[in-house]
């Protein structure tokens, strides 16, 4: 079963309100003659947990820096929130509400867990006594313990085990209090307990009004998570569906496995 | 607003008896020092010449400071930091020379080039880095150098403009070195301040964690563009401003050795590391420790035995070569290696396990922290729900 985006595009699931978060249209993303991302599609509703899955180099990350603001598209839209936010700088998305986590880690390793993540609740201003008298952290150490760090406060990120690495960068996205959060390969390296566990931190965090796109290009664990997915090979979208349909979908079977049973 | 409501509490804080003895000794050791500075000439033990030295050695610290405040924190580096004081002080001295413009207008003057010089740099600093963004930025003031050969009627050429008029006047030749003495301690406890609270704001916590990852502070909605042409900017303008204030004085002029030659950079770029690198603090002990250690050996009249050279005769080599040694033995820079020894003492005496000690010194410094985060558990209670709080918003 091949299913086409307009097919499927209005089926949303169980937990969101059916109101569209981001909406990515006709995405083209090109380096110079290769074509990253061709035409790519979707939207991603409010409260949902949206898997976005292809196999390495499918596009997935390009996609994931075309919406973030990391590249800019070639052309196609990307609406988050009712507004056309194509080609905005990352710290502007950030703003509007949209935070990502890095695959390959981004911490500050000169300093210890809670400044890591206080770093999203700095003070904007370049002249600014905010901070000067060791500042107020316990929000910080709120999000901390929120994702599950919050015996790791005064370690530094080198100190922290792989799982540590992946809650800190969860922990300085949610500080910035978005409503959109894309979280790039979560399970990489993970034991199934980790896998559950945070699986249960991004459930929780829906429940209060996030909405999430998970990448992945691994399957386990993800289709547990997510109530919805898509599917991309080689930039284009092949498959969108509940993840019943999706691992049952043949074009998405071979595009895997060459066609192995996922 | 909330910063002024910030800042009055804690100066109301610690302005009690508690406040006092909480505050660190190295504070106190700080504002005894600049008390120190201030007395100094009325002791009597400072004669007119050494006076001027220790002007000028001011304005070397402040130079320090300026290169301190953007490539020990951003990590932008700049081996070309003496375009700046250059831009700085050869504007207010042409303007002064050839155009009689006063001194004060002449320094704000000079002050502005030296903060478009800034952009000269910030803005390739934008896409260049690391040893490029070095290599860029040591061009420019070797550049300047011979355009100054080339227009040897307006720049004077290697010798420089030796006489602009003095910013402030006081009679006697002594009176005039006191005076320009105070003007310029002044003027580095102010630019100390400015960079010290800069840097220990929240904006020198982004400063640095640019150096660490860009894409970190990008994520967490902080442009980071703006903060790296800030704080170039910035620096040029601390380092112009003390530039052109410089040539005013009877210690300064506005020639290539003291603002512009490659030895001054050099200089400039040892104190800050022997002093400890991005810490601001550290670069005010280096420079006082690199200028003084450089003014003593030129001055020496001891005699080296066995090779039988008078030290002052070899003072250059003897200072680099000091400096090798200080830097290989102490890469990290006195002042932060100094913290750690304080620490592992402190650490002793409070009869912590000697083995809390070996990760970096930073033991008490956690213990600190985790006093605060006990306090903190006491009313956890009231705060958890926050995070809930924070995201209905």
């Amino acid at each position: 079963m091949t299913v086409n985006a307009s097919e499927t595009g209005t089926e949303a699931s169980t937990h969101s309100t059916g109101e569209i978060a981001l909406e990515v249209d006709s995405l083209v993303k090109q380096f110079g003659g290769l074509t990253a991302v061709e035409d790519l599609s979707f939207e991603v509703y409010n409260q949902e947990i949206l898997g976005f899955i292809g196999p390495n180099g499918a596009g997935k990350s390009t996609t994931f820096n075309c919406i973030f603001g990391t590249y800019k598209p070639t052309s196609g839209a990307v609406t988050f929130n009712d507004e056309d936010v194509t080609g905005l700088a990352p710290y502007r998305m950030v703003r509007k509400g949209m935070a990502r986590t890095f695959q390959t880690f981004r911490p500050l390793p000169d300093r210890d867990v809670v400044s890591n993540v206080s770093l999203s609740m700095a003070s904007n201003k370049l002249f600014t006594l905010s901070g000067l008298f060791g500042g107020t952290q316990e929000e910080a150490i709120e999000v901390c313990r929120r994702v599950g760090l919050g015996d790791d406060l005064y370690k530094t990120p080198d100190e922290l085990p792989h799982a540590g690495m992946i809650r800190l960068e969860l922990a300085r996205a949610i500080a910035t209090d978005p409503e959109l959060l894309l979280v790039d390969e979560p399970f990489a390296g993970l034991s199934d307990n980790e896998i559950e566990s945070l699986s249960e931190l991004f459930q929780d965090l829906r429940e209060e009004g996030m909405t999430f796109i998970v990448v992945d290009h691994n399957m386990r664990g993800l289709l547990d998570l997510i109530d919805r997915a898509i599917v991309i090979n080689f930039g284009s979208l092949i498959a969108e569906g509940l993840p019943s349909e999706i691992t049952q979908d043949e074009t998405v079977q071979e595009a895997y496995l060459g066609g192995e049973e996922i | 607003m909330s910063d002024q409501m910030s800042l009055l509490g804690h100066l109301r804080r610690k302005l009690t008896i508690t406040g006092l003895v909480g505050t660190p000794i190295r504070y106190y050791v700080a504002v005894l020092f600049f008390i120190g500075l201030a007395v100094a000439p009325s002791t009597g033990q400072m004669d007119v010449l050494n006076m001027l030295t220790w002007t000028a050695s001011f304005y070397f610290i402040m130079w320090v400071i300026s290169w301190d405040f953007v490539v020990g924190y951003t990590g932008q580096v700049s081996f070309g930091h003496t375009l700046f004081f250059a831009a700085g002080g050869y504007t207010t001295a042409i303007l002064n020379i050839d155009h009689s413009v006063d001194p004060a207008i002449g320094i704000v003057a000079g002050t502005i080039v030296a903060a478009l010089a800034g952009l000269l740099y910030a803005i390739p600093a934008l896409r260049l880095e690391g040893h490029y963004l070095a290599l860029f930025t040591l061009l420019p003031p070797l550049i300047l150098l011979r355009l100054f050969r080339m227009f040897r009627d307006t720049t004077g050429g290697s010798r420089g403009l030796p006489n602009p008029e003095p910013l402030i006047e006081a009679g006697s030749f002594s009176a005039n070195a006191e005076a320009n003495y105070y003007l310029s301690l002044v003027l580095l406890i102010l630019i100390f301040a400015i960079a010290w609270v800069i840097t220990r704001s929240d904006t020198g916590k982004i400063f640095t964690a640019i150096r660490e990852s860009e894409d970190a502070v990008e994520s967490a909605g902080l442009n980071p563009a703006k903060y790296k042409l800030f704080a170039m900017v910035f620096s040029a303008m601390l380092g112009g401003f003390a530039g052109a204030v410089f040539v005013h004085t009877p210690s300064g002029s506005a020639s290539p050795s003291q603002l512009l030659e490659l030895a001054v950079i050099i200089e400039i770029l040892i104190a800050s590391i022997v002093g400890g690198f991005g810490t601001i603090t550290g670069g005010v002990l280096g420079g006082f420790l690199v200028y003084w250690g450089r003014d003593w050996l030129r001055n020496a009249d001891q005699t080296i035995p066995v090779i039988d050279v008078p030290m002052a005769d070899i003072d250059i080599l003897l200072f680099y070569g000091a400096l090798l040694v200080l830097l290989y033995v102490l890469a990290e820079g006195i002042l932060p290696w100094w913290y750690r020894q304080v620490d592992r003492v402190l650490t002793r005496v409070r009869g912590e396990e000697p083995s809390a000690v070996a990760d970096g010194g930073q033991t008490w410094l956690k213990r600190q922290i985790g006093s605060l985060q006990t306090r903190y558990d006491e009313n956890r209670e009231e705060n958890t729900g926050r995070f809930e709080d924070r995201r209905k918003k």
